[in-house]
């Protein structure tokens, strides 16, 4: 089975199971890391935002303009941002690495 | 209020007005445009981010067609045009917002080099300044003697780890247009955001953002017979462009700029830009015959007299002359039926020669005897004819009680 990588918001490196088709705020979920998706992966906020290793972004395929809509209201967007419930597992995607961000746009969680 | 009413100076300024040829600085406000803008100011006052209010949804509604009519002039989508308060505004967010997204969050990401001209407008010059203070690696290129940037030498400039090439359309001093489809596709080609600060180029020249491959285009609404306090960034959508933004607050225009829309300057605005749509081509061809006029007026009556900057590739509405052996201030004072400046009005409180006629190569002597001359929709021949008078009147005297000086222009 794939695995992937998640870097904490404490510089944690936590290694999880990547079953294939699952997405990455999915395979968060399962795994308690702390990735928000309030609005459950129906891309109508930025909560599950990730920052991809820059190695890993090309081999993604390209977002949409819906995620590039709600992206550009995530905090602390970078070049490699992505929304972890448009990111599904595939072979190709084996080991593949995100960083959670500093801070997400939801007030309530401050 | 009437289009007439507005159109007829009262006597009283038309009695002491002295005949505006200084249009690079600021045009007047077409008034049609200010038809448009004030029924926004008293009775269709509503904030246009009010979503739960018909006052609210007919500001918006307002600011959005608006907001669609800068779009086809330059060939956009509505949603690539974010409002701001002028060029400036503009000119600061693009060039420090790429730079600093791309700045680097993430290795294999960093892109630490800006690239633009050294004849650009102060507020691209400073905002690259500040950026080198921040540790950005800033290329200022030189132009040409006739204004224009060399095509090789930007090549060779920009580079894989280039965030920005900033590169203005038209000159706001000698009026000469830049090459942008070609400066596109080399900043395109290595994967760099084009900017174009095209203050002086709205509404002067046609502008097609895809055409040219611009990512981030500045305008500003008061060189285009719109309202002062106005402007737009064209950021692109498709490849998306990133900028960090200037402002924080409550994420109005897409996030690039938190702030209460100003409805009335916005309609202000798009009327501008729908005017120009119309009226581009016509309003082209009457001020290069009005142009040409006063350039063979001058010439054919005075001995030294040359054109700065490129003579074919400019807009219609800038004559920036040198009269050898005069002094451009006291030539000014000279005339003072005529409101004509030495260079930007932004830095015209400086008694330094231009920055702009020093990077075209001319020497500081003709850059001290050199007037910009700025026509536009609202001179008339007739002001031409006097403005010749004045001119050829005022250099001759000039020169007349400076021996010296007239035997400089005979050389």
């Amino acid at each position: 089975m794939p695995k992937m990588v998640f870097i904490e918001r404490d510089g944690n490196r936590k290694e999880v199971e990547a079953p294939k088709g699952l997405s990455v705020l999915e395979i968060a979920h399962r795994n308690d890391v702390d990735i928000e998706g309030a609005c459950e992966g129906s891309m109508a906020c930025s909560t599950c935002h990730v920052v991809v290793d820059p190695q890993w972004y090309a081999k993604l395929s390209e977002a949409t303009e819906d995620e590039e809509d709600m992206l550009d209201l995530a905090f602390g967007l970078t070049a490699t941002s992505r929304l972890g419930c448009q990111i599904i597992i595939s072979d190709e995607l084996d080991g593949l690495t995100v960083t959670l961000p500093g801070e997400t746009r939801n007030m309530l969680m401050d | 209020m009437t289009t007439d009413s507005m159109t007829e100076p009262s006597s009283e300024t038309a009695a002491t007005q002295p005949i505006y040829l200084d249009y690079q600085a600021t045009t007047p406000t077409d008034p049609r445009v200010v038809e448009a803008m004030l029924p926004f100011f008293y009775e269709r006052f509503g904030n246009p981010h009010s979503v739960q209010h018909a006052l609210g949804w007919d500001a918006e509604a307002a600011v959005e067609k608006a907001r669609a009519q800068v779009a086809a002039l330059i060939g956009a989508e509505p949603r690539e045009i974010v409002f701001t308060s002028g060029a400036t505004e503009a000119n600061n967010m693009a060039i420090k917002g790429a730079a600093r997204f791309h700045a680097g969050h993430a290795q294999g990401d960093r892109k630490r080099r800006v690239v633009t001209t050294q004849t650009e407008h102060k507020c691209v010059l400073e905002s690259c300044r500040r950026l080198e203070r921040e540790g950005f690696e800033v290329i200022y290129l030189p132009v040409e003697s006739n204004g224009l940037l060399d095509l090789d030498r930007l090549t060779a400039a920009v580079t894989e780890e280039t965030a920005i090439v900033s590169v203005m359309a038209v000159n706001n001093e000698i009026g000469v247009i830049q090459p942008l489809a070609e400066i596109g596709a080399i900043c395109h080609a290595k994967g760099a955001y084009f900017h174009s600060d095209a203050a002086q180029a709205i509404a002067k020249i046609p502008i097609d953002v895809q055409a040219m491959s611009i990512d981030l285009l500045s305008i500003s609404a008061h060189k285009m017979y719109g309202p002062k306090g106005i402007g737009v960034l064209y950021v692109r959508r498709r490849p998306r462009v990133r900028l960090e933004p200037l402002f924080d607050g409550g994420g109005q225009e897409r996030g690039f700029r938190s702030g209460t829309l100003p409805a009335p300057l916005c309609v202000g605005l798009g009327e501008a830009c729908a005017i120009a749509s119309r009226e581009l081509d016509e309003e082209t061809a009457r001020l290069e015959r009005l142009k040409d006029k006063l350039l063979a007026g001058l010439t054919s009556r005075l001995e030294g007299v040359a054109v700065n900057g490129d003579p074919e590739r400019r807009i219609p509405g800038n004559l920036n002359l040198s009269f050898a052996g005069i002094d451009s201030e006291a030539l000014m004072e000279a005339m003072p039926g005529l409101a004509v400046s030495t260079g930007s009005a932004c830095t015209s409180a400086s008694v330094e020669p231009s920055y702009v006629l020093r990077g075209i190569g001319l020497p500081d002597e003709l850059a001290r005897a050199s007037l910009r001359i700025g026509l536009g929709r609202f001179t008339s021949e007739d002001e031409i004819d006097r403005a010749i008078e004045q001119i050829v009147d005022a250099v001759t005297r000039l020169r007349g009680a400076d021996p010296a000086a007239a035997s400089t222009a005979a050389e």
